[in-house]
């Protein structure tokens, strides 16, 4: 019994996992940089802002460079730590997260 | 190899057989990407074409009277950056001119394009046509903009969002005419047959397939589902009232608000 719905089950959760980046709630971040500051955005798909989202900043080596709190607009930026491939992570609470990955070759600007 | 040859041939002398007097003239804008996530190549390549869109046949644009995008509220004039291409389909024996432009996607939202052509002369009609044509990319997962009217002479604008639709399903918009809906509005459908991934040029089995012709209601609100992947565009005629003049005359001018969308198989 409990095997017949095994691969039912598992395939179920398969999608649950794969689902996630087209839920209705999405949060996305989308960043980049000016004078050597990185500027973010965080936004739900429909447009609003994320407001008090937690920012984390990790360089090549998954190595954790900064973390801080988006603003009112979704929005924070902070000075270049490093000139290397950042990923910057955005979590929105409730399993809502996202990532924006900045190339090396996009930080001039 | 000859058998391949000897199809090919066949479905152009179908083509050639139905084209001629049911051809519904399309202005175009196809770009090479609708969703754009980060992953993606984040420059896009734009077509911007006056043909007829099921037989495959282009007829000669000239250069736009305007070109641009609409994103985040704002119109962005492109028109100095179109460049003149020519094409043809394969059974068509002059090449003729349509126009193409790259454009870097930068920030997160909807773009949606847009152009006025310069009028076109249609001596079988004996009238003017100028089809003011939209298209919307999405990109960075912002899905803001779509649904906004840019103030064009004539357009559509979508009630469904226009991208990320499936084969099949049902696409909605409302026609407006100097920025107020038209009631009753003849739209008329029809199939890009050189949609990329296209598995096999459709053939219609008679005229009235290669055009849907579906009505609007009293709103302007039209709705049509979707059969095949591919792009799809969806004319809303009217005629101006204004004319322009041809060799000394005044001739009506036929506008018409088209908008295209991009279906995808699901599976």
């Amino acid at each position: 019994m409990t095997q017949r719905y095994l691969p039912g089950l598992l395939l179920m959760l398969l999608v649950f996992l794969a689902a996630a980046p087209a839920w209705a709630h999405k949060v996305n971040i989308f960043a980049y940089v000016e004078k050597q500051t990185v500027h973010t955005e965080s936004y739900f798909s429909a447009g609003r802002p994320v407001q008090k989202g937690r920012i984390l900043v990790f360089d090549s080596n998954r190595e954790q460079l900064l973390e801080g709190q988006t603003d009112a607009e979704g929005r924070f930026s902070f000075p270049l730590p490093k000139v290397d491939d950042l990923t910057i992570v955005i979590e929105a609470g409730m399993g809502h997260k996202n990532s924006f990955r900045l190339k090396k070759s996009d930080l001039h600007d | 190899m000859l058998k391949a040859t000897l199809k090919t041939a066949a479905t152009l002398f179908a083509l050639m057989a139905l084209a001629a007097p049911a051809a519904a003239h399309f202005g175009a804008i196809i770009p090479d990407q609708a969703i754009l996530s980060q992953d993606d190549n984040l420059s896009l390549n734009v077509e911007v074409k006056f043909l007829h869109p099921m037989e495959m046949h282009y007829m000669e644009m000239e250069k736009p009277r305007a070109f641009g995008v609409f994103h985040d509220g704002e119109k962005t004039d492109l028109l100095e950056s179109l460049v003149a291409a020519k094409g043809k389909s394969a059974d068509q024996e002059e090449e003729f001119t349509f126009w193409k432009i790259a454009y870097p996607i930068k920030r997160p939202g909807d773009y949606t394009f847009f152009v006025e052509p310069s009028p076109y002369w249609e001596p079988a009609e004996d009238l003017f046509i100028i089809h003011y044509t939209k298209v919307c990319v999405h990109a960075l997962g912002l899905e803001e903009g779509w649904d906004e009217p840019l103030g064009l002479e004539t357009e559509i604008v979508p009630l469904t969002r226009p991208y990320g639709l499936w084969t099949g399903n049902l696409f909605s918009g409302r026609v407006l005419l100097k920025g107020r809906p038209v009631p009753f509005a003849e739209v008329e459908v029809e199939y890009l047959n050189e949609s990329p991934g296209n598995p096999a040029v459709v053939i219609p089995p008679a005229d009235p397939f290669i055009t849907q012709v579906i009505k609007a209601d009293a709103d302007g609100v039209f709705h049509y589902a979707m059969p095949r992947a591919g792009w799809w565009g969806f004319s809303a005629l009217s005629e101006a009232d204004w004319t322009l003049e041809h060799e000394g005359e005044a001739k009506p001018v036929e506008i018409g608000a088209v908008f295209w969308v991009q279906t995808r198989d699901m599976r």
